[in-house]
């Protein structure tokens, strides 16, 4: 990974598949569009009509599923973790609790905004507040945990 | 602030994050073994804490988080 990918302020979809695992169809974050390194990450994920997910959830009416809009956040959360310390590496963060509340349906067209804080950061894991907002409304809110692993452990 | 208010609040809190009827609770039981705590619940423990009590508690203080009694005693060491 490049210096200026743990700089910068914003990342693209090729830079934020240099930092998280995760691929088609379970890569849920398009852009990052806003990073204070330790203090939030903003991410963005675009939903078309086209998603995967889609075709059975719900057939006949399309509503984007509640896990992948935790996937989405868990995703969110890594990039503020690989931001926030930066000599975490050789890792896989696993996603250790998940306490949110699902306000709003979320539908194909809608551009997720996800924005994470910390409540309490550790050296290899922490509690981070997640907030997801469609148009400026809230629409998901809560709390979860991610752990990050050392590879050589799992 | 009282004393039985913090202990029975710091029950509650514990019991909530556990997800464990709170009078279950026994004060010396072990989090971990007895009660089923694992590490991110033990952080969770320790951020509830922090943000009920408005005090903080430093990364090392986390493996004291070993029973109620502990836990009690510890943030009492930091709420004024």
């Amino acid at each position: 990974m490049s210096s200026n990918v743990i700089e910068a302020r914003q990342l693209d979809f090729e830079q934020i598949k240099e930092i998280i695992p995760q691929r088609f169809p379970f890569l849920m974050l398009d852009r990052v569009v806003d990073i204070e390194p330790g203090v939030y990450v903003v991410g963005i994920k675009n939903l078309t009509g086209n998603e995967w997910f889609y075709q059975g959830h719900f057939p006949g009416k399309a509503i984007t599923p509640g896990a992948m809009i935790s996937e989405a956040i868990a995703q969110t959360g890594i990039i503020f973790f690989h931001t926030a310390r930066p000599t975490l590496r050789d890792v896989t963060y696993l996603l250790a609790s998940f306490r949110v509340r699902f306000l709003s349906p979320v539908w194909p067209g809608d551009q997720m905004r996800i924005k994470v804080v910390p409540i309490r950061l550790m050296q290899g894991s922490g509690i981070l507040s997640a907030e997801v907002s469609v148009d400026g409304r809230q629409v998901v809110k809560g709390q979860f945990g991610l752990i990050a692993k050392p590879n050589r452990e799992l | 602030m009282k004393t039985v208010n913090l202990d029975q609040e710091i029950r509650e809190l514990i019991a909530d994050i556990i997800e464990m009827p709170a009078e279950k609770i026994e004060p010396d039981a072990k989090l971990v073994e007895d009660l089923g705590m694992d590490s991110m619940m033990a952080l969770e423990i320790l951020a509830t804490l922090e943000k009920k009590f408005k005090i903080k508690l430093p990364e090392e203080d986390l493996p004291k988080i070993t029973t109620l009694n502990k836990t009690i005693e510890l943030t009492k060491k930091y709420v004024k």
